[in-house]
């Protein structure tokens, strides 16, 4: 179990080092930690409700707000949904983790 | 706080990223950000939310809506003070740490997670049989959202003004944090630097105290209750257990991490490779201050016999 149900499929270890170089106390950090934490749920959540048949979505935001670590959300997204979420889950952060290390790539 | 240009366009970038991801979320999901509204959760606050909850839950026993992995083969304490005590009887000639080891490996479940009140209670009672070490999970009412997680490698912190990598040695391959710790300097100056700051930066763990369900509502007390405090670190794969000072907060939850070392930590509990590993993580109940940072001994073989070792 982890705190979040899809913890152990988001690990974003390289935007880490990024912020770390960028940022010179811990309050900045932190301040970056929590807005691409927020980034990570917005979009998880988005990802599984795509993914999930319209007539699921209240049980399955039930449940979520019932228990947020709870790993049967997977099995139940899995079934539901007749798709690998975990493998879904996984691609949405990589193009995740893509954008945002690309984010300031444009500037002049 | 000192802000480049560099930063400053990422900020503002990574902000713009996240007002644009919760919008789109907003106008996607109408139904599902309604509901999230009625309900009082914050997306961006979720971690907190799940550790409030999970806390709430170990405390009365009802952890889990499903059973963990392993759970159903943890033995009672009744079981554990028994198998405690015939090794004790037993087997006088057994290395400690190989106990300590076939101990923790019988009482952690196979997926590392947050774990039951009553699995950590046993585990204290393991520490301090084994390890000497008056350990708790929960001290003077605080407890971390985990004490079971996965460790990651941390840089040197910069002890004073002007404080470089080439005073911290041996260790000098993970180099030094660009950016400050939590609490800042260990000291106002060089001068200022002390015996005992030396041995905390060079001893320092970092947990992720951000993420307490309570963190902002309760400061600047958190803030102090945590500053350097005594933390004991246990390698849960080879037994090896360090006492470490509390320097900084962090990992990032996205980096799969829960809790970080400084070279000298990681060095001791893993060697030279170690990056990243399952740990336990206990305060220390050390009230006067006696017990010294750094690695706890614990393999007495004095009086043992070394033929059968």
């Amino acid at each position: 179990m982890s705190i979040i149900f899809y913890d152990k499929l988001v690990v974003i270890s390289s935007l880490d080092k990024k912020i770390k170089k960028l940022t010179e106390s811990s309050e900045e950090r932190q301040e970056m930690w929590q807005m691409v934490e927020e980034i990570i749920h917005h979009k998880v959540l988005g990802c599984c409700l795509d993914n999930l048949p319209h007539e699921h979505h209240s049980e399955f935001l039930d449940m979520f707000h019932k228990a947020p670590h709870d790993q049967n959300l997977l099995k139940y997204l899995n079934e539901k949904s007749k798709k690998d979420m975990k493998k879904i889950i996984k691609e949405e952060i990589k193009k995740l983790t893509k954008d945002l290390l690309l984010l300031d790539s444009n500037k002049v | 706080m000192k802000k480049t240009a560099q930063n400053t366009n990422f900020r503002d970038l990574l902000k713009l990223k996240s007002i644009e991801t919760r919008k789109g979320f907003k106008e996607s999901f109408p139904e599902a950000h309604q509901f999230l509204l009625e309900k009082g959760i914050e997306l961006g606050k979720l971690r907190q939310y799940s550790a409030k909850l999970i806390s709430a839950g170990a405390l009365t026993g009802t952890l889990l809506l499903s059973p963990p992995t392993g759970a159903s083969s943890l033995p009672t304490p009744a079981d554990i003070v028994h198998s405690l005590s015939e090794t004790g009887d037993k087997d006088v000639n057994a290395i400690p740490q190989k106990e300590f080891i076939e101990s923790l490996k019988n009482l952690l479940p196979k997926e590392v997670r947050p774990l039951a009140r009553d699995e950590e209670k046993r585990l204290e009672m393991v520490v301090k049989n084994i390890l000497n070490v008056n350990a708790k999970a929960t001290l003077e009412g605080e407890h971390l959202n985990t004490i079971y997680g996965y460790i990651g490698a941390e840089q040197h912190l910069k002890r004073y003004p002007g404080d470089i990598l080439e005073s911290h040695g041996p260790y000098y391959k993970e180099g030094i944090a660009p950016g400050l710790g939590a609490w800042g300097y260990f000291s106002k100056s060089r001068a200022d630097l002390n015996e005992n700051l030396i041995e905390t930066e060079k001893w320092y763990s970092v947990v992720q105290t951000l993420y307490l369900p309570d963190w902002n509502s309760r400061q600047p007390y958190l803030r102090d209750w945590y500053k350097y405090r005594k933390l004991l670190i246990v390698n849960t794969v080879n037994g090896n257990a360090v006492i470490t000072a509390l320097a900084d907060s962090g990992p990032a939850a996205w980096t799969g991490k829960h809790f970080g070392g400084s070279p000298e930590v990681m060095e001791y509990l893993g060697g030279s490779r170690y990056k990243k590993g399952p740990v336990l993580v206990f305060f220390v109940d050390d009230p006067e201050n006696k017990i010294k940072l750094g690695p706890v001994d614990y393999n007495d073989l004095s009086g043992k016999d070394l033929v059968q070792i």
